[in-house]
């Protein structure tokens, strides 16, 4: 802009000083023709004056006395156009000057005048011709050459003068352009509002300001969106990522990092990060490559221990796939569950079948009749054993379906669970008789809050397990107290014990830690998990201790 | 131009990572079939396929790259060092697949008498995967131990080679046994050092220097 400036000022001024020397030259040299005129005028008439006192010589004598340089050129021609004297020419060369245009008006109004090449001087002349009273006519001639040579001799001053303008008007323009774009380049375009600049950039300056103000406050609302997508994100404790279109992992979040095990990332030179780099196992490389051709993928991945589900989505704008999301879900526990759950149906069916296939074998024996009449007491004992074992097995089973589902009907109540505690001794003592067991029962009236009815199976189920699983002659401790204020059962045996490994898993469903006595001493497998599910309704914890060959000891203790 | 040529480095990156991750899973395959597992060699030797085909597609693309794109500096010692970094894996998915096929054909109770052979299994895998990780992040420091690790292996051959000869001569009926056994430390051996070739391309293409070989 100052460039462009610049340059028109300065043209401007080239125009400026050309056209005025133009003007001034052509001014000039008209009133200098009109003084040669006048000159002229004035000379014919001095010559007319002189010719009528002195005669034809008094040209002749002033021709001696002038200049050579100075010398108009004069003509005397007669009344017919002959030349009678030139000062510049043999009279007798030169032809008729009757038809010339100035001897002509002279010839006929008294004067006349033209200008145009002349035959003797060769060179534009300018001409006046004047009558003289005898009827000759005196012709000047002033060649036009000597105006010209006059602004010639003018010109050098005149340009002189140009270019001095010029050089001043440039080193002013060069001033004024830097004058006019200085608050222009001095603008803070931060802050355009409160510039004071030239009216006509009062507008632009607005616009710019509206548009500064939309980009902050749509970067802001940007921002805002990152750091609450970030949070989203990093929050999670799924894992995380867009996958670009390329492989490139656009986003992640730290947990997918930390599930991938890419506790480095490492980026290209373009800040790209391929998604390979964070997890290379097969399983991520078909999530990625399945996602990327447009399929939803869903795959399982094992990783240090832990059993991950990935879901891949691809990301598609009309037809195009421009790239994939995935999430990372930690189901080792789901697996786990789940696992436990078929497990445990397989149990159940297994646990159900086995008196069910002797029920209907003893039934198929007493139909066809092949049984005597005396062993007839025996079978039906012993179909009535199987029935009774799984009357207990399934209502086992329902009580812990209920347990699990926390849809105890029971309400809760203050339960003392000494009385509880007395109430199990006492239906507990044939069998402890038979199996030649002591069972002793000390503390003193401790309340609970919660279920009479769940808390008594607990204790039935660890009492009865403290019995079976004993030596004869072994004894059996129930204890209710309290321990820092919080109520306490323990169950503490003498008998057989549980080996360690068996420890962990003896509360789970089913679980017999020695599987080929179990049908002999009966029980379902479900009392330790019943009093597992029993103990985290009453918000309690059991602690199981045990030695083989020295006892166990369960120790059931009550939250607030 | 530039960003085609960015695109195309990508692509190389991610194709390697891909072939490394084969050779991972070729080498576990072998170390699995070497435990007595039984299906694992058939893996082994689909990795070992894949890998081949894998290492005839980066060639392609490198040398794509190195004609039309004519790279200079870090970006053609990417590439140059690509090139060779393939062929050392490549070796590694054939020796993995040597290794599945000699395990196979071995009595898998017999595999318990000799324990170290497992750990230069274990130990050559790591490398694998370290050389890898070290590929994938570029890291020198990681590069660096991997090529240190190689010393652990080479002793563990030592030990396992004196193993086998203590072997031999004690039940020389077993003594193909003896043999298999040997053949497969020794690849096991190779593939470590095809690791730390790996780990030396990664060097390369990093800091633009050959690491001073002492061995």
């Amino acid at each position: 802009m100052k460039k462009r400036i610049y340059r028109n000022m300065c043209l401007v001024v080239l125009l400026a000083v050309v056209l005025a020397t133009a003007v001034t030259t052509f001014v000039y040299y008209e009133n200098l023709k009109g003084r040669i005129g006048r000159e002229l005028t004035s000379e014919a008439r001095y010559l007319e004056t002189g010719l009528a006192l002195s005669g034809e010589d008094y040209l002749e004598e002033l021709a001696g006395k002038i200049r050579e340089t100075d010398k108009n050129r004069v003509t005397l021609i007669d009344r017919d156009g002959t030349v009678l004297y030139d000062n510049y020419a043999e009279p007798e060369t030169m032809e008729n000057h009757g038809n010339r245009q100035e001897v002509r008006g002279a010839l006929e109004t008294g004067e006349g005048t033209a200008s145009r090449m002349s035959d003797t001087l060769s060179m534009e002349t300018f001409y006046y011709a004047r009558r003289l009273e005898d009827g000759r006519v005196i012709r000047l001639a002033a060649a036009t050459g000597s105006v010209f040579s006059n602004i010639v001799r003018m010109l050098p001053v005149l340009c002189g003068a140009a270019a001095v303008i010029c050089l001043f008007c440039i080193l002013l323009s060069d001033r004024l352009t830097e004058a006019i774009v200085k608050p222009v380049n001095d603008l803070d375009l931060d802050h355009p509002g409160d510039a004071k600049v030239y009216d006509e950039l009062a507008p632009l300056l607005g616009r710019i300001e509206r548009q500064q103000e939309t980009i902050k406050n749509q970067m802001e609302l940007l921002i805002a969106r990152q750091k609450e997508f970030t949070a989203i994100t990093e929050n999670m404790s799924e894992g995380f990522i867009i996958i670009g279109k390329k492989g490139e992992a656009v986003s992640y979040n730290s947990s997918a990092l930390r599930i991938l095990g890419a506790e480095q990332v490492c980026s290209d030179g373009n800040g790209r990060v391929n998604v390979l780099s964070l997890n290379r196992s097969r399983v991520f490389q078909k999530s990625v490559d399945e996602a990327l051709a447009g399929r939803h993928s869903q795959q399982y991945m094992e990783m240090s221990g832990r059993v991950y589900q990935i879901i891949a989505n691809p990301v598609q704008e009309g037809r195009e796939i421009t790239g994939a999301i995935m999430v990372i879900l930690d189901v080792t526990e789901a697996r786990e569950r789940e696992s436990l759950r078929r497990e445990f149906t397989a149990n159940v069916s297994h646990e159900l079948k086995t008196p069910l296939t002797s029920i209907s074998g003893y039934a198929e024996i007493m139909k066809n009749g092949l049984v005597r009449q005396e062993d007839m007491k025996r079978f039906s004992q012993n179909i009535y054993d199987e029935a009774q074992r799984m009357i207990a097995l399934v209502g086992d089973i329902l009580r812990l379906s209920q347990l699990d589902e926390e849809k105890v009907d029971e309400h809760r109540e203050n339960a003392d669970l000494y009385s509880i505690a007395e109430s199990v001794a006492g239906r507990l003592k044939d069998r402890a008789r038979q199996a030649k067991v002591e069972l002793r029962l000390e503390g003193t009236a401790v309340t609970v809050r919660g279920s009479r009815q769940i808390l008594d199976e607990m204790i039935f189920n660890l009492c009865d397990n403290a019995i079976k699983y004993n030596n004869p002659g072994g004894h059996v401790t129930v204890t209710v107290s309290r321990e820092n204020g919080l109520p306490q059962v323990i169950v503490a045996d003498d008998g057989i014990g549980i080996p360690e490994e068996d420890q962990s898993r003896v509360f789970e469903r089913f679980y017999r830690v020695d599987k080929s006595r179990s049908r002999q001493i009966g029980g379902t497998g479900l009392g330790l998990s019943i009093v597992k599910h029993g103990a985290l309704y009453h918000n309690a914890r059991v602690e199981l201790e045990s030695r083989v060959g020295e006892g166990t000891k369960i120790t059931v203790r009550f939250g607030q | 131009m530039r960003n085609h040529f960015d695109e195309q480095l990508e692509l190389l990156n991610a194709e390697l990572i891909r072939m490394g991750a084969l050779c991972e899973d070729a080498i576990a395959g072998a170390a699995r079939t070497l435990r007595g597992a039984k299906n694992d060699e058939i893996q082994v030797r689909q990795a070992e396929q894949e890998i081949d085909q894998k290492e005839r597609e980066i060639e392609n693309l490198c040398l794509r790259l190195l004609l039309k794109q004519q790279p200079v500096a870090g970006d053609l010692r990417q590439v140059s060092s690509a090139l060779k970094m393939i062929s050392d894996m490549e070796r590694i998915g054939d020796q993995a697949a040597d290794i599945a096929e000699t395990a196979r054909y071995m009595k898998p109770a017999a595999a318990e008498s000799h324990i170290h052979i497992n750990d230069m299994a274990e130990a050559t895998s790591r490398m694998v995967t370290d050389s890898i990780d070290s590929f994938v992040r570029k890291d020198l420091h990681l590069a660096r131990k991997v090529m240190k690790e190689d010393d652990v292996v080479d002793g563990l051959f030592d030990r396992v080679k004196q193993e086998i000869v203590g072997f031999i001569a004690q039940d020389g009926e077993n003594g193909s046994l003896g043999i298999d056994l040997l053949m497969i430390a020794k690849y096991f051996e190779r593939i470590g050092d095809h690791a730390v070739n790996i780990a030396e391309w990664v060097e390369y293409s990093i800091t633009g220097t050959h690491a001073e070989q002492d061995y």
